[in-house]
This record gives structure tokens, sequence and C-alpha cells, in this order.
């Protein structure tokens, strides 16, 4: 009857099981959770003397203060000792983030995502793979790293680091952490001075924040109790609920609904007044994150739906209201603030020099949001409360915004708006990232420059011989995406093809130095791409892969990350072994230097090999102790606080951090100069921005230019009514990133089977589409096929898809347009045509809900 | 830790009452341990007003609804009549039926009940329990006969009773 195996008994952890902490691998919050691993054909009892958890499980237990402990919390693993393991993964109820044991749908499936040889995840890479014509043979990493060493050592040689490429994982969680992050740094940059380097997300070398980073504000200064005690929350191209979910329901829900007022009286100011919390949601959108409240108290919302890629103009007009009524800081202005660039700002955001209704009636018209909102939101953001106390504003902005036209200057805009109303530094205040993953970035300097070459257009055009992959999945998720998987095909195979023609003269390559040579006489021949994919599964780009290398994650190391609500750094801790031979990336890596530096030896070269020197780290914590050397000193009193780099650590290992569970510590870490003592940082800019002077810097944006040619491509002549939609794409609640894990899983496949688009009811009745009918999205850049959710979520005339899915992404439709001041793309808005398919599946009709995702009346 | 087992009988013969499988008449496969309980009757209930009950004991509340549409392990004439345990399988809450569908007051889980329990929007992971039904054709009658999931708040269904 289910569509799925279900149990209805789940294995008790018996008394004296060692219990593990570990924070969730997936989102920016970073719940807590607890390990418990036992052997299998042990089991404990009910009574709470006969369990681990040490309570009785003889009865139910109670909702909401109970344990939480469900079948998708439950995995049995085996071990590199041949035994199998009972793995039990709980949220906590002792961290100050996921309150009374709060978890996510994603959290909550930590267990399912781990290696079992008798689950879906059996498809994790286990072995080094030697791509032979079109099969996959495995290999060890003796010979693996062999051939990868003369391969890169070659391309080196030849041409110099130019023609090495690689896009790599920078991120906290998952399969990041310090130490993965910090390997990959040095191997790269350190050792082989590569420039041409992506991260993870986007085709180049860069930050999404450069335009509040270059103003003194790095993105994760504020900190979530803030979300607590702030009198307006501004969630900016931001869906909490679905992609910060527990930072939504404990922190940001209870403070709307009242939940918080004893906090606020402890911290707010003598005489300052509790106000009842308002919510601004600004999103093409209507969002759960925005419904639910919107359910609670509609008067209490305001719901801007601007038109995709002006949300910089907006900010500003919202701006300009504030400062025309007199509700900027002036105090923070005269005394943090840079008075020489304050003019820039005037004269170009703030447009003084234009009459406030010409300037908001122009807002009003490229931002299609109307003049009684802008003002409204700026009355909620700024507007002192009774007595004259300063409103505490809350602003948190994520992919909506990152991701959206001209980067620079749509983050510079929202962090100024908020400066100017003195939203940064206070209790309840701030302006920065709910962020997607979590945070562990630390890196020996980037050898480019700024702003970086963009490497996805390097490698279209033909450039780079050797391009490796690690912990991403760029046929999914990198933008103008079917070009790019096309052409990255095109290349790998010219390198295929040339390496299966038999040489009848020489044979097959009897090694892998005979084979190192023939792929540097065939990229060099036929234009070609040796591509290397390191990945705990076979993923997508892997298919065209001439090397596969198997990583370790998430619980097969002790890791260590910050979360993005509140820069917690924990220990996330080992709890079961990798499979196969799977290794941690930093191993990689590590592996790798060292098979450079022999190669480099051994033709008598030890200048070269020199550069690798340091990579014999034997453990997970050598290397994040490593990477703490690349800070800054932190001895600095606290005033100071902004002039380190937001995740210094320096001085923390790895038993401080088993000491301090679930408490951790909040980064950056300083080492007080009074007591000599480690201490974290609670919230940050208190005192000082993050810049030399200290001061906050502005930054004039430029005036509204149209958009990009890329785009406004579509908006004219017959191409206007070819392509009628505008698209906009982002994330669902039950899957994560491109479904990796959840893609073996079969109740998330089947909650989420295919990619989906959402189109608003007009738009459905006009196209005569259903909910469950398929639909392919198309434009001249590419195309896919997506399953239709007819919902009021969707704005008329604005389609949304899901950015990617094991069934396909919509980056395929999304430009090649990249900002020029930092290179990152604008992902979130395309234009495209909509077109029913013949047909249904009708499987997916039966098996996949389509009710309403926002309403919950 | 088990799968749930299951084993065939007529449990129609057990209970004294015919009982109509879905589809042809073959016997009906249910798990062991679990009671047959008697929980409503399919000529009482009306399209969109949930019935509640407890099962398999008395600390475990149980929803039962017709739906007006078909679905996925209904039964009745329009096999739209079905049964969940009430237990969010988040947190525990109790989910209110409301416009088709289950809601979680505490923190906005929705399942679908035509979708076996789907889990379509919220903090929840796995699909909420749904309860096996059997329906005696002559008096109308409906059974609670197992439970397919982990209630929430258990470590297994059938706990002892003292």
């Amino acid at each position: 009857m289910a569509l799925y195996d279900r149990q209805d008994e789940l294995p008790i952890p018996p008394k004296g099981t060692e219990k593990r902490n570990t924070v969730c691998q997936y989102c920016n919050v970073g719940c807590g959770y607890e390990v418990y691993t036992w052997p299998v054909g042990t089991v404990g009892g009910k009574a709470p003397s006969d369990n681990a958890f040490g309570i009785d499980l003889s009865a139910p237990q109670p909702p909401l203060q109970g344990l939480a402990y469900t079948e998708s919390m439950h995995s049995v693993v085996t071990n590199r000792d041949g035994r199998r393991y009972h793995v039990v993964i709980v949220p906590t109820k002792d961290s100050a983030i996921n309150l009374q044991g709060d978890h996510s749908s994603r959290g909550g499936s930590n267990a399912q995502t781990l290696f079992s040889e008798s689950r879906g995840t059996q498809e994790r890479l286990k072995y080094p793979l030697l791509r032979v014509g079109d099969d996959f043979h495995a290999i060890t990493w003796d010979e693996a790293l062999r051939l990868l060493g003369r391969v890169i050592k070659g391309v080196h040689g030849r041409y110099g680091p130019d023609e090495l490429t690689a896009k790599a994982a920078d991120h906290g969680g998952a399969n990041g952490g310090f130490a993965n992050i910090y390997a990959v740094g040095r191997l790269f940059f350190t050792g082989l001075g590569m420039k041409y380097v992506a991260m993870h997300n986007r085709p180049a070398y860069n930050s999404e924040v450069w335009g509040s980073r270059d103003r003194g504000v790095h993105e994760l200064h504020y900190t979530a109790e803030d979300a607590r005690l702030c009198d307006t929350l501004v969630l900016w191209g931001a869906n909490s609920y679905e992609t910060s979910t527990v930072f939504y329901t404990e922190h940001m829900q209870p403070n709307f609904q009242g939940g918080t007022q004893s906090e606020k009286r402890e911290v707010f100011d003598d005489g300052e007044p509790v106000i009842p919390t308002r919510l601004v949601v600004v999103d093409p959108r209507r969002t759960s994150t925005l419904t639910i409240l919107e359910a609670i108290d509609p008067s209490r919302t305001l719901h801007l739906r601007p038109n995709l890629g002006t949300d910089y103009v907006l900010a500003n007009a919202v701006a300009r209201v504030i400062w025309e009524r007199g509700w900027q800081d002036q105090e923070m202005i005269d005394t943090r603030t840079d008075a020489a660039t304050f003019e820039d700002y005037q004269e170009k955001s703030l447009q003084l020099g234009k009459p406030l209704d010409e300037l908001l009636g122009e807002a009003e018209e490229i931002t299609g949001v109307p003049r009684a909102q802008i003002e409204q939101a700026a009355e909620w953001i700024a507007a002192p409360k009774e007595g004259g106390f300063r409103n505490r504003t809350l602003n948190i902005y994520e992919k909506g915004m990152i991701w959206n036209y001209k980067n620079y200057d749509t983050i510079a805009a929202l962090v100024q708006m908020e400066v100017l109303a003195g939203n940064i530094g206070r209790p309840g205040t701030g302006c920065g990232r709910q962020g997607g993953h979590q945070e562990s970035y630390v890196r020996p300097p980037y050898p480019g420059g700024r702003p970086p070459p963009n490497v996805d257009k390097y490698l279209l055009d033909g450039n780079g011989k050797f391009y490796w992959v690690i912990a991403n999945n760029p046929y999914l998720s990198t933008p103008n995406n079917q070009l790019f998987r096309k052409r990255i095909h095109e290349r790998t195979l010219a390198l295929t093809s040339f390496l299966s023609i038999l040489d009848e003269s020489a044979g097959e390559p009897s090694s892998m130095d005979e084979l190192a040579d023939r792929v540097l006489q065939g990229v060099e021949q036929t234009g070609g791409l040796f591509m290397v994919v390191q990945d705990i599964y076979q993923t997508e780009v892997a298919r065209d892969a001439h090397l596969v290398l198997p990583a370790a994650c998430w619980g097969e190391i002790d890791m260590t990350s910050v979360n993005c609500n509140s820069r917690l750094l924990r220990l996330y801790e080992k709890f079961m072994d990798p499979p196969g031979e799977a290794i941690a990336d930093w191993d990689i890596m590590a592996r790798t230097g060292r098979q450079l530096a022999e190669l480099y030896e051994a033709e008598g070269d030890g200048e070269s090999a020199q550069r690798f020197a340091g990579m014999e780290w034997q453990s997970d914590e050598d290397v994040f102790l490593a990477g703490g050397q690349e800070f800054e000193s932190n001895e600095v009193p606290a005033d100071m606080e902004a002039s380190l780099h937001p995740f210094n650590y320096k001085g923390v290992d790895y038993a401080m951090l088993r000491e301090l569970g679930q408490q951790g510590i909040q980064t950056p870490i300083r080492r007080d100069p009074q007591s000599g003592e480690l201490v974290g940082t609670k919230r940050r800019y208190t005192e000082r921005f993050g810049t030399e002077s200290g001061l906050f810097e502005w930054y004039g944006t430029d005036a509204w230019p149209g958009f990009p040619a890329e785009v406004q491509k579509y908006l004219e002549g017959d191409k206007a009514e070819r392509y009628p939609f505008w698209m906009t794409t982002g994330r669902n609640q039950t899957i994560w990133q491109s479904a990796y894990h959840q893609r073996h899983n079969p109740e998330k496949m089947l909650t989420v089977p295919l990619p989906y688009v959402e189109l608003h009811p007009d738009d459905a009745d006009r196209l005569s589409i259903e909910s469950g009918d398929m639909v392919s999205l198309f434009n001249e850049e590419g195309n896919g096929t997506f399953v239709a959710y007819v919902t009021e979520a969707a704005r008329p005339g604005m389609v949304f898809a899901i950015q990617y899915h094991p069934g396909g992404t919509s980056n395929g439709m999304v430009s090649p347009y990249t900002d020029p001041k930092t290179t990152i793309p604008w992902y979130k808005g395309a234009r495209v045509a909509v077109r029913r398919l013949e047909g249904t599946i009708g499987s997916v009709k039966r098996t996949t809900s389509f009710r309403s995702q926002i309403d919950f009346s | 830790m088990k799968v749930i087992s299951r084993r065939s009988v007529l449990k129609a013969g057990v209970a004294g009452a015919v009982f109509v499988a879905l589809g042809p008449s073959f016997a009906q496969e249910y798990p062991e341990d679990y009671p047959l309980t008697v929980i409503g009757n399919a000529n009482d209930l009306e399209v969109g007003q949930a019935v509640y009950f407890t099962y398999p004991d008395g600390q475990s509340q149980g929803i039962l609804v017709k739906l007006g549409q078909e679905a996925l392990a209904g039964v009745g004439p329009e096999r739209d009549i079905v049964a969940y345990s009430a237990a969010c399988t988040h947190m525990g809450c109790g989910v209110q039926f409301k416009q088709g569908r289950f809601v979680c007051p505490c923190h906005n889980s929705m399942f679908d009940p035509a979708v076996n329990g789907q889990v379509y929007q919220g903090l929840a992971t796995t699909y909420l329990p749904q309860i096996g039904l059997a329906l005696d054709e002559g008096t109308g009658d409906l059974s609670a006969a197992f439970v397919e999931g982990v209630i929430w708040g258990r470590v297994d269904n059938v706990l002892p009773q003292d």
C-alpha cells in the first residue's frame, strides 16, 4: 500500500552507546544533532536504564517536548572492519540554534544519506575510476595519482598554470569544511599558481557580496538572536521557510508571534517600546515565508513584488524616502561613515538632485512596485518608534539578491540603505546574507585579479587543457547550462576519441606514464580537455570525466564549519568510515601535492617540489590547524574585531571544540590581549566597520541602464512575442541542491519526481495547462521539460522553475550575462516560452501531490 | 528492527464479518500484532468531515476522512476513504484536516491524504503513517487493521498495554 518501504518499529540504542556531536550537513542554519552508533545484533530496552537516550520508551513521547526519533533518522552502515552498525541521528536539545530539537525535512533525514550497502546510497563512489572509451575501470589510488600527477605536471610544464582549470567547493557543511577548503587552496594556489579556478556555484573566483564587503561589512555579521529582537524583519530575495527553515520557525516566526517580547525588554534601552513585529518580504513570488505570517496578521506584513533585476533601484528609492522623511541615523552617518564618499552616495544612489516625486515615479516605472509600498517599506524599516527610539530592523537577503542583475550595485544599494537607517551593529539589526550552505573559507591568497576571469567562458572558448571539478556539479548548476554541457562534452570527447584510436605501432598504453603522455599529445592535437571529477557520487558531470576520484563526506571525517546565522564554529564528529577507498578531499589534494613533489624531485627540480611542501598532513585536525595559520594575528581587543577575517579561528584546536560541543564558539575568535583567552564575537561592527579607517565607505550606484543585451534581445520585436514569460528560479523545501543525496531516497523523489515550474492560474488557463501536465520551457539559450504546478505563488506573466534537479535544470535557459564588476551571473532572470506537451505522465499525477504549498489556512 | 511483516489471513473470519478486498476477493494481507478495531461507519461519513479515533491503542490519535476524490489505498465505492495517524511526523503535534488535506499547526507541515500522506510542504520528513482499513460491505463498518510507518513518538507502533 505505502508508496515506499515503511517500518513500524525502530531500533533502540543500548545503554552505554557512545554519543557523538554533529551539525546538520545541509543549510546555513546548522542545527545541532547527536549521533548514536552501535553494532548490529544488540538493541537497548524501553526502560530508561536500558537505553542510551535514558528515557522511558514504553510510553509515547509528548509532542514537541519529547524525543524526535523517526524512521528517517536511522540507518545501518558497514564500516571498514566489515561489521555492520546501527546509526541513529536525532536533533539535539542543547543547541541555541534549533531550540527544542527542531529540525527540517532535510536534516531529519541525515541518516538516510549515509552510505549503506542496502540502500540507494549504495551508489556512492568506492574506487578511483579511469575512463576507457565509454566505460569506467576501477583503478588503485597509486595509479590514479600517478596519472593525475603526470598530466598536471605536463600541462603546467608545457603551457604554464593558465591551462590548468578547476571548479571547486569553497563552502562549509556537506562536503566542505575548513580542512578540505584549505587543502584545495594549498594545491591550486600555492602549489600550482592557478587562477582559472571557479567556485562551486558560479563561473569565477569571486565574492557574491563585494558590494557589501567593500563598504566594510562582511555579510555574516548579525547573530541568530537578532531575528528574535528586531522590530522589523526584512527578507529580501530570501525564502527562509524553505531554505533557512529552522532559523525561520525557531527565531523569526516566534518574534512575529510576540513570543520574544521578554527578551526584547531585557536588551532594549530604558523606556524603549516593544512594538508588534512587522515583516517585509521582497520577492516576485508569494512564498510560504510570506503566507505563513500573513495568515497570522496580514496588517503586519508587506509584500513588494519587484520586476526581475530591478531591486537596487527599489532599495535606493526606499533609502531616498528614509532620507526625505528625516529617518536616517544622522549620528551613525556622522561618526561611523566616511564623509567623502557619502557625497557620491547622495548624488548617485539617493539622487538628491532629483525631486522626490520624479524619483519615485521613475522607481515605480522601473520596479513595478507602487509608490505607496515603497513609502510603507521605508517607514517600517526606519521610522523611529514612540519616544524617538530608533527602530530595529534586521534585513536578511539571499539568492534573490546575490544572483540578481548588477550584482555589485544590488548588494551595495541594500547594505547602504540599512546603514543609512542605522541598522547595523545593534541588537535586533543587521543587513546580511541568510546563506545557502554553511561556511568554512580559509585559503592562501588567490593569485588572480579582480574582477576574476570567467572560467566557464574560458573553457567554452577552447582554452584550458585540464579541468578538475571538486564537489560540485556544473552540468546542473552553472548558468547558460546547455551550451556549457554541450561544449564540455565535445571537448572531453575529442580527447576520449583520440585516446581510443589504437596506435598500432605502440598498442594500448602500458602504464600510467604512457597514458599521461598520450593525454598530453591528445590535448595538444585535438583542442580536447582532460577532465577529473572528484565527488561522492557519479554525478552528471562525471559522465564525461576521464578520471573519477571518490571522496569521503560528512560523518566520515572530523569536520569543522561555521553556520551563517551566527558564525558558530563547531566540530562535526566522524561516526563512520567512508565507503570503499574513498578518502577526504583534503587527503586527495595532499596526495596529489606529494605526487607532484616526487615527480619534480625525480627530475632534480627541488624548487618546484618545494611549492608543495607542508602537505604531509596526517589527520583532519592537522589541516584545520594549518589553515588557522593563514589568518592574521587575532590578538586584538574587542573593539578591533572588525579588523579580523570573519572566520578567524587561530588558536582553536579540536580538543577545545570537543569540549564546547554544541555550544561552539562564534568567529572571528580573538585572543584577548588582557586575559590571553580565546573569545568569540557575538555580533560584529558594534564599534568599527571592516575598513582600514573603521568607517563605512559609501558608493554611488549606477543609473538604471536597462536590461543587459543578453536579455534585452528577448524584449524586442518578434522575440518579445515568441518568449512572452519572465522566468525566475529557486529552491524547494524537500531537496537540497542538486538532490545528490535525495535522488537516492524514494519518498523525496516521489514528492519532487521531476523538475517543476510554477505558473499563475491566469497564465495556465490561457495555455490550457493543469497541475501535473508536462511543459517545455525554451528560449535561444536552451530548453528543458518540467512538470507544471499551477499556483498563486507565481506572479502573472512570470514562471518560477526549480533551479536544478536530477531530471534537469532551468539554468539551461539562463543567459551568459555576468556583472562586469564581479563576474557574478544573473541566474534569476530570463525570458522563456512555455509549451504544453501533448499527453501526460500519469504515474506522476497519481503519486505526487500538487496541492498549494503556500496556502496554510 | 523489523520491516512490517505480513501474514495472509482472512481477518473477516476472525472478526465475524464480511470484508471486501481492494479488487478481487483474495484473502487480505495484514501485518501481525495489530488489533482490528472498528473506528467508524462508511455510511456516516461526510466529505470533508474528519472522524477522530484512537488506534492501535488509546494513546494514539487517528483521523478518518472521506475525501470525495479517489485516494491511494482508499476504500469504499469511491475509494476515497482513508485513515492516518494524526501525529505529525515532525514533532508529534496533532495535524488538522482542513480543505482536503492535513496541516500541522506547530510548524506548518502539510500532508496529502490522497497520496499516501505525502509531506508536500514543511518540516516533516516522512509521510504521515497511513492506517490500513477494512470495510464491512454489509454494515459499512470501517476497521483499522494496521499502521504503515512509525507513529511519531514511538519506537514500536504496538506498545505493551498495561
